[in-house]
């Protein structure tokens, strides 16, 4: 699907870029005619040697991604876009570039770790000129702000009708398999094609509640292997507040406020997202946000779903965990190494999760 | 307040000195000890280094309700804290304490209790656990008014400092110092200098003080000439055989590191420096028949310095130079009193753990070079993830372009538990036999 997808841009004269994670301005992309493709490992085992080129000891997306980009996975792709995201990955920036692994164009992008400020917001508008600059190297042709504006309205679209699709949960009849299928596909499709299927899927939006099962929020790093959403299907349970850095962290809170000029509306985007490890901000601050999103959705349980060595979100468990004890809600926590797919005990855990959670949550 | 100032003082300026003046009378006449084999004569200075840190530690006990306390990583632009009065500590010191001390493992499980995994960097566990039990080997901790992290040597210190700000809800001043691809960008640098007013700003309400600009000056200008010394003390390790081992270094950069910008870092610079070119001068050496020398990647294992230290000496090999002692020692130069906060921001963000891998190839490239280096040892330090992404591929560099041979060593810089001592020194003695 993604190859069909690169191949029918690059028809259409489009350059395309691969993406790793977390954040980044796709909207700049979208402007400048750029294609963009999220690596996010990808999961399984690496694909070739070159993952032994990093220690063990780092998360398996760098791993794999690296291992990904050296055999070639990625050679139909004009360039690679690092942000600056974790440790890891800024190693992986300089590693696959310098050292072998990508030899084509890399792009980097820095966001600011310190939270909102004067200091902060200009340096983002910064980066967005940097980046726009390299972007018109590669494509031959400079940013131009009117399709930047168009840009920023065709994302503000989609991001409203992920965020309508995620906060009324509840009263969307189609299984979490299908719906983060669907969410996921934005990570590659043309933001056109993902806004028309958004808007279907939309459309089935109830007046009523339809979701029967039990309802949890999940927090982490990427729903992987998505076999997890069927187990909690198979058990019962369905997502209804999502915190992947993946999926729900990336749609803004509100609409950022328009200054006329679309490269400060895109700056001002950064700040009005919700609060992740990855770009620090107040501790405090984000457990306020997690258990608002718990408490306003609904849910009877958390899952903490996280990567093994993936320091962001392991740094922020604790306080997940005294946060939730104190409101009485239940929690699991899950730690995966980007599997291709869910073993039996974690299945079993999941289920019993979720026996449990139900279980309360009839209680009189 | 006023009475814990004093007594803050009073420790500072009169126990703490009698103590230590103490301590050294009654080891007068003993020297600094007798060569013990495998290693030259201890040098003499290690004694003012103990004398320097007891002071600094203990009157951190009563720092407190007394005078600001800052807790600071090791990259974080301090010159702005000191005129302020800030006392300022080090938690990654501090770390490296308890690893020496064994302590790790008892604090590491503590903070694996409260939640933090084990697979997080050993410094912020055994801080983490000392702050949850109140264990140190230091005595005490003073609790912070002030938390100041840079994210020059990491993110890990990030994510570490807002954990300590939840606990001790104190402001967090963060300095993000983007990661640097190549030169830094000039909208980088303006964002890292804007960053430094702003702490100015935080740093002022904290202390109740208005900063003195002829006092920033001052300590910029000792913090260069520190970083001057220091490196000049390093370079005295080109001499063969070299007066020190990298391995001492580790130890003495303890000032450079969290008294830098002072008068007392300094002067303890200039004897450590002069000490170690009167050796020079009389051909004597960190250890007693050096035949190999070598470069160390990374930080040290602490808790196995003395051990590791003794294998590689016993058999003639002497770690000469190290990329973290150097690092200390080369981004500080372009400190510029004539402007603090702008040749700080390029300083800061100019560090060796926030620059590119082939900026780190041509650093290590050129210490073997100078230094004679024929062989390097990269400690694969599983608490460090940014500065062993890229070793495996840095080692091989290394010996195709240079012709150095290398050694992986799998380890941790506090973790004992992540060690296996067998296994680590089966490698290390087969690496040995490549320089028969």
């Amino acid at each position: 699907m993604r190859e069909a997808t690169i191949s029918a841009r690059k028809k259409l004269g489009h350059k395309t870029v691969v993406v790793l994670p977390v954040h980044y301005p796709r909207e700049l992309f979208t402007a400048m005619d750029v294609h963009t493709v999220e690596l996010w490992g990808p999961p399984g085992p690496p694909r070739g040697p070159d993952a032994g080129r990093i220690q063990a000891y780092a998360c398996a997306v760098v791993r794999n991604a690296l291992a990904f980009l050296a055999s070639g996975g990625a050679d139909a792709v004009d360039a690679v876009l690092f942000p600056h995201t974790c440790d890891s990955i800024q190693g992986l920036a300089t590693l696959a570039p310098d050292f072998g692994g990508w030899g084509k164009p890399a792009l980097r992008f820095l966001h600011p770790k310190g939270g909102d400020g004067i200091a902060a917001r200009a340096f983002v508008r910064a980066e967005l000129s940097f980046l726009a600059e390299r972007l018109a190297a590669l494509t031959g042709r400079p940013l131009a702000l009117p399709r930047l504006a168009g840009a920023n309205g065709l994302h503000a679209r989609i991001d409203g009708l992920r965020r309508d699709l995620l906060s009324r949960r509840a009263f969307l009849d189609m299984p979490d398999p299908a719906l983060y299928r669907l969410l996921r596909r934005g990570e590659y499709l043309a933001p056109e094609d993902h806004l028309a299927e958004l808007a279907v899927a939309a459309s089935g939006l109830c007046e009523e509640r339809v979701q029967r099962g039990v309802p949890l929020m999940v927090t982490g790093y990427a729903p992987e292997p998505m076999t997890l959403l069927d187990a909690l299907a198979s058990a019962g349970a369905f997502v209804a507040a999502d915190d992947y850095a993946a999926v729900g962290r990336r749609i803004p809170l509100s609409p950022p406020a328009d200054g006329g000029d679309p490269l400060d509306t895109l700056a001002a985007k950064a700040f009005v997202m919700p609060p992740c490890p990855t770009r620090g901000g107040d501790q405090d601050v984000r457990m306020e946000y997690l258990e608002t999103v718990y408490r306003r959705s609904g849910s009877a349980g958390l899952i903490v779903h996280v990567q093994k060595f993936c320091e962001p979100e392991l740094f922020d468990v604790p306080a997940i965990r005294r946060r939730f004890a104190r409101i009485d809600a239940p929690l699991l926590f899950l730690e995966g190494e980007f599997e291709a797919s869910l073993s039996g005990r974690v299945v079993t855990l999941l289920e019993a999760f979720v026996e449990m959670v139900d279980a309360r949550r009839r209680a009189p | 307040m006023i009475a814990r100032r004093v007594r803050y003082e009073i420790v500072s300026r009169a126990i703490g000195p009698m103590l230590v003046a103490m301590e050294r009378w009654r080891r007068r006449g003993r020297g600094a000890g007798r060569p013990e084999a495998p290693f030259g004569p201890p040098l003499e200075s290690t004694r003012k280094l103990k004398e320097l840190t007891t002071l600094q530690y203990l009157a951190g006990r009563f720092a407190d309700g007394a005078v600001p306390v800052a807790w600071v990583t090791s990259g974080f632009p301090v010159e702005a804290l000191r005129p302020l009065g800030f006392h300022t500590v080090y938690p990654e010191n501090h770390g490296a304490i308890c690893s020496v001390k064994r302590m790790v493992p008892e604090l590491s499980e503590a903070a694996e209790r409260e939640g933090y995994s084990r697979d997080l960097c050993g410094y912020a566990r055994a801080d983490l656990g000392s702050v949850a039990t109140g264990r140190t080997p230091v005595g005490r901790l003073p609790r912070p008014d002030l938390l100041c992290c840079c994210t020059n040597i990491c993110q890990t210190v990030l994510y570490w400092y807002r954990a300590l700000a939840a606990h001790f809800r104190v402001p967090l001043v963060v300095i993000d110092a983007p990661f640097v691809y190549g030169e830094a960008q000039p909208h980088v640098l303006a964002y890292v200098a804007d960053q430094l007013r702003g702490l100015t700003e935080t740093a002022e309400r904290v202390a109740g003080r208005k900063l003195d600009r002829g006092a920033l000056v001052e300590t910029t200008r000792l913090a260069r000439e520190g970083t001057r010394l220091w490196g000049e003390c390093l370079r005295a390790g080109r001499a063969r055989p070299s007066p020190w081992t990298g391995f001492d270094s580790f130890f003495h950069l303890a000032p450079i590191v969290a008294m830098r910008g002072t008068r007392e870092c300094n002067a303890y610079y200039r004897m450590l420096r002069d000490e170690l070119n009167d050796r020079v001068a009389r051909g004597v050496g960190g250890i007693a028949d050096e035949r190999v020398r070598l470069l160390w990647d990374n930080l040290p294992i602490w808790f196995n310095l003395r051990d590791l230290s003794t294998v590689l000496a016993s058999n003639g090999f002497n770690i000469v130079c190290t990329t973290y002692a150097n690092a200390w020692a080369e981004a500080g130069s372009t400190f510029d009193p004539a402007d603090p906060e702008g040749s700080a921001a390029r300083a800061y963000v100019h560090v060796l753990l926030n620059r590119d891998l082939p900026y780190k190839l041509s650093i290590m490239k050129r210490l073997c070079r100078e230094y004679g280096a024929a062989g390097a040892i990269f400690h694969s330090d599983r608490s460090c993830k940014p500065y062993s992404i890229g070793q495996i591929d840095l080692m091989g560099r290394l010996a195709s372009e240079a012709g150095v041979k290398g050694l992986l060593l799998e380890a941790d810089h506090a973790d004992p538990r992540s060690w296996s001592q067998a296994q680590a020194y089966n490698r290390l003695h087969a690496f040995m036999e490549l320089f028969a």
